[in-house]
């Protein structure tokens, strides 16, 4: 009861620290005022970390049971006839212990440090707030127990991401990072949400515990249809618009780009759609959620090719940095994959795709690090670079060791991103700082260069520190991905060998970084004597930053030694491997208390190559050996710079590979093309077209009909003269209006209006002539008719025979004087005709009326009778087409209506009859047609 | 003898020149006459069907009536012929035409 009480405050308080400074911290501005605002929002996030610690004590009390506080149901969905209730439940499970903990602890000592770092801020009020919803929508997505929920916090993250990447947005690169993060992690959102559908569907669970125990039992066995044909015109085209779009961008010069670029946007393009349409594999359900929910870690984690947005987010503050694009956020995608780890291990495919993604992004990455000069693009691109290593890991399906990457590389990139920022804050620069600027500050900032050295050698994978723990479980990982079914070996050469490359370029730019900085002689000291030079715009002018850096306060020291701390020792949780080639076999499980912690809700590879370590411990430690002597025997001294005229492939290097101006001419020219030839629809069609003329014809037509209202009384009298001469004309004339009301047989009912004054002579017979000569009638007239006084026989072909289509009844009514009527075939019924020997075209069949009867000649039409002629007597019936030619009379009434002026109108009204019994008879001929 | 129908003809006669005179003088005062004119007509009608059919007397009634609206029409137009004054210094209703268009 106590755990899940303080489970709940784990996220609660952080978010009620958000809402107070969000609400009350507009205008802080003294120092008290911000110290109190600093206070409360350290407070919170301190006291989040004694609760998660709390409950971290009770889940190891009782050896992993998860805590469950369950808050409030959110809603359900309804699949058909399964409910899946989602409710606002956090779960602690060891996965996510450990994740709160870390979070929790490394975002309440950037919270100290912020208070430090920020205080000269005026907006130090929004930025806590900022922070606090950050660790409160990090923490829900930390705990969450389903994946609507881990969304909340997902786009919660972004959002914060997005407030504090442009937090100084007077500055508009700074805003325009903001967007360039949000907008690209709304990409990778889309593919989050496709893949949670799609787990949805096949699991019918939204909780990961649901999830997971249906993906084991195979409900993800399915596969999916490429609709191929249907896709391929539409995709294809689009593409090639884009493309077409962007190389017009390209001949206009509105990109930098070389033709070995584009060359590699269409080879990649073309090879994706050749994938998708022409090889058309097969797709698992488990493939296609895997990667659709991969396409959402490229985007949260900085993966190819969503990458982009990490670097730049650099324009936000240092801590921001350090807390969001270091330790926590960017690596909730890794998280998501251990998190769902028996759905990633139904589909190899998937894994080996991740992998060699997450392998293909360390080496990119760390490649462009190289050769930046500003410390904390360099911190970013080696942040994107250890990122692939952890997705290199999960891919291999050591999802362990790729989380317990996540939590060293925490301790020593927050240490690393701390430190830079101390750098800045010391010599007054803003933005980022120019290490060709720096230098010496080992002399300057002791504490700082100690703690950086620590997390560089950390970062570098130096014996008995943290990331030489976790990189090489990583490379073991990789290697005994092997043992996975399906999954291929070269593959996992392949990745082993790339993340080899890049932990040495790992090492070397970290030692570079470190030498340019902390090494040699202050240069911005000897160069220039200005104190305020530092405070230009980007922090990187010509002018070199503040002559005499001050130390350190300890608001920043104490952040820093704790990281720095961490950042060596953090790798002892898992010192198990090491323990087990020293043949040193502990009591217990203290050795490899990380891999026996997390097993139980991790999926796990096993063990796919024996005496795998070798490679991996001989791997990595040579990486490290390499890339530090090579950083040492290149920058040790602290004199040499980096190139200042670099050659054509050192440029592209600094050019981040022209990754962006990629993007820029694939994706967004040619988008910004379609929004202006919509923004050009919208202004000429719609606006102009459609709204103006519409608006311009209600204003012509008002204008017209306002004439009318000219103001001269003699005009409205006349127009008023008018109307009621109107009116009493109508009146002076009858309105008889007569409508047969009900006609049954050959009785019939006849209605004529009702009108003042009206009198009534009705002529019932149709004969001419009126059956009384006065006006003496009522207004209705019953009336049975005889056979006699018809006008003309009507056939009536209805009804439907055997597998006729029913339609309208069709009345044809027959010429007196005998010449005869062909039927059409619509009158006829489908398929009417008799079957013909030759082929040709049937011969309708032909009514006329002879005396008394009908001459029926069927021609070629079904009759069911024999013989090429037979006649029928009116109310007879027979069989016609596939119709029911029934044989009636055409009668009259009609009805002269006099008014109160003595006018007199006239009007009749026809109706066919038939004779009572006729009804019968075709009763009887239908139930005999039903039963043929 | 007078017949109904000579009635009828005399107000047929007195309600088109009262109908002529609205529809073709500007004199406000002219058009009042001309509605009075048109008013009387109908009364005529009314006695004139009461007088030949006297089974009630819902035509004298009627009249008195119409009598009534017309006074008070009077009362009412001539006012507005006053206010019309004031404001425009003329009785030409063509002039009051401050709520066209």
């Amino acid at each position: 009861m106590h755990a899940e009480l303080a489970l709940t405050m784990v996220v609660l308080l952080p978010l009620a620290g958000a809402i107070i400074n969000g609400i009350f911290g507009r205008g802080v501005e003294t120092a008290d005022e911000k110290s109190a605002v600093g206070k409360l929002a350290t407070g919170v996030v301190a006291a989040a970390f004694f609760a998660a610690a709390y409950c971290f004590y009770v889940l190891l009390q009782h050896e992993g049971e998860p805590i469950r506080a369950h808050l409030y149901d959110w809603f359900t969905l309804r699949l058909g006839s399964h409910t899946i209730p989602i409710g606002v439940t956090f779960v602690m499970d060891r996965l996510s212990g450990v994740m709160t903990l870390f979070v929790t602890g490394i975002g309440t000592l950037i919270h100290v440090y912020s208070t430090g770092y920020m205080s000269e801020d005026p907006s130090y009020a929004r930025f806590f707030t900022y922070l606090n919803l950050f660790m409160a929508s990090m923490l829900i997505l930390v705990l969450g127990s389903s994946m609507p929920l881990l969304f909340v916090g997902w786009e919660g993250v972004g959002l914060c991401s997005y407030l504090l990447i442009g937090f100084w947005f007077e500055n508009p690169n700074y805003a325009a990072a903001g967007k360039k993060a949000f907008i690209m992690n709304r990409i990778g959102d889309f593919g989050v949400i496709v893949g949670m559908f799609i787990l949805m569907m096949a699991t019918g669970s939204l909780e990961f515990s649901g999830i997971n125990a249906a993906a084991q039992s195979g409900a993800l066995k399915g596969t999916f249809e490429l609709p191929r044909p249907e896709m391929l015109g539409s995709a294809a085209g689009l593409v090639l618009v884009l493309l077409g779009l962007g190389v017009v961008a390209f001949l206009r010069k509105k990109v930098n780009l070389s033709p070995l670029a584009w060359l590699v946007a269409a080879a990649v393009l073309g090879g994706a759609l050749y994938v998708l349409f022409v090889v058309s594999p097969t797709v698992s359900i488990a493939t296609a959620a895997c990667l659709f929910l991969f396409l959402g870690c490229t985007g949260k984690s900085a993966q190819i090719p969503l990458f982009v947005w990490l670097p730049d987010a650099m324009a936000g503050p240092t801590p921001v940095s350090a807390l969001i694009h270091a330790a926590t956020m960017v690596t909730a995608g890794v998280y998501l994959c251990c998190r769902l780890s028996p759905v990633f291990m139904q589909s190899p495919t998937a894994l080996m795709i991740i992998s060699v993604v997450g392998a293909l992004t360390a080496l990119l990455a760390a490649t462009i690090a190289l050769v930046q000069n500003h410390m904390k693009r360099i911190l970013a691109y080696s942040t994107v670079s250890q990122l692939g290593f952890m997705f290199a890991a999960v891919g291999a399906g050591a999802f362990t060791a790729g989380f317990f990457h996540v939590f060293t590389h925490a301790f020593f990139k927050a240490c690393l991103f701390l430190g830079a920022g101390a750098v800045m804050h010391a010599v007054h620069a803003h933005g980022d700082a120019d290490v060709r600027l720096l230098g010496g500050m080992r002399k300057h900032l002791p504490v700082v260069r100690w703690t950086f050295l620590l997390s560089c050698l950390a970062i570098a994978g130096f014996p008995l520190t943290s990331g030489f723990f976790s990189k090489d479980e990583i490379l073991l990982g990789v290697v005994n991905a092997q043992g996975i079914e399906g999954y291929s070996p070269e593959v996992s050469w392949f990745v082993f060998g790339v993340l080899v490359l890049a932990a040495t370029m790992t090492a070397f730019y970290m030692f570079r970084l470190y030498f340019l900085t902390f090494a040699g002689e202050y240069r911005s000291a000897k160069a220039h004597g200005s104190d305020e030079a530092g405070h230009d715009d980007h922090g990187h002018g010509e002018h070199g930053y503040a002559e005499h850096p001050h130390p350190p306060e300890p608001a920043i020291a104490w952040p820093l030694r704790i990281l720095g701390v961490g950042a060596i020792l953090a790798g002892l949780v898992n010192i198990e491997p090491i323990l087990h080639v020293l043949h040193i076999h502990p009591e217990g499980e203290w050795g490899n208390w990380w891999g026996h912690w997390l097993g139980p809700v991790v999926a796990s590879a096993g063990e796919g190559l024996e005496n795998g370590w070798i490679y991996a411990a001989i791997g990595g430690t040579a990486a490290m050996a390499v890339g530090i002597g090579l950083a040492y025997s290149m920058y040790g001294s602290g004199t040499r710079m980096p190139a200042e005229n670099p050659g054509a492939f050192h440029q592209l290097l600094l050019n981040k590979w022209k990754v962006d101006e990629l993007y820029e001419a694939v994706v967004v020219w040619p988008m910004r093309w379609v929004a202006e030839f919509a923004a050009a629809v919208d202004k000429y069609f719609v606006d102009m077209i459609l709204a103006k003329a519409t608006a311009t014809a209600v204003e012509i037509g008002g204008f017209l009909f306002t004439r009318v209202q000219n103001g001269v009384v003699y005009a409205y009298g006349t127009v008023m003269a008018l109307g009621v001469l109107g009116v009493g004309a109508w009146f002076f004339l009858p309105h008889p209006a007569l409508t047969v009301e009900k006609l049954e047989g050959e009785t019939a009912s006849l209605r004529a209006a009702v009108g003042l004054g009206y009198a009534y002579r009705w002529d019932g017979d149709g004969d001419g002539e009126f059956d009384s000569e006065e006006f003496e009638g009522s207004n209705t007239l019953e009336r049975t008719y005889a056979a006699g006084e018809r006008k003309a026989f009507v056939a009536r072909l209805g009804g439907t025979l055997v597998g006729a289509v029913g339609g309208a009844d069709v009345d044809i009514t027959l010429p007196t004087d005998g010449s005869a009527v062909t039927l059409r075939d619509s009158e006829l019924g489908a398929l009417w005709a008799k079957s013909s020997a030759d082929g040709s075209a049937p011969v309708p069949p032909v009514l006329r009326v002879d005396g008394d009867e009908v001459v029926v000649r069927p021609n070629d039409a079904l009759s069911g009778r024999d013989g090429n002629e037979f006649r029928l007597k009116y109310g007879e019936s027979a069989q016609l087409g596939n119709r029911t030619l029934r044989v009636g009379a055409l009668v009259r009434s009609s009805v002269e209506v006099q008014n109160a002026f003595g006018v007199v109108r006239r009007q009749s009204k026809d109706s066919v009859i038939f004779p009572a019994e006729a009804e019968h008879a075709e009763a009887r001929h239908a139930t005999v047609g039903g039963a043929l | 003898m007078i017949s109904l129908g000579h009635y009828l003809a005399l107000a047929t006669l007195i309600f088109g020149l009262g109908a002529a005179g609205f529809l073709s003088r500007r004199n406000v005062l002219i058009q009042l006459m001309s509605i009075e004119l048109m008013l009387n007509a109908v009364n005529v009608v009314l006695v004139a069907f009461n007088r030949f059919h006297p089974e009630n007397h819902a035509g004298q009634l009627f009249a008195f009536f119409v009598i009534a609206v017309a006074a008070a029409e009077a009362a009412v137009g001539l006012s507005i012929v006053i206010s019309l004054f004031r404001l425009k210094k003329t009785v030409e209703s063509d002039r009051a035409d401050l709520l066209k268009h």
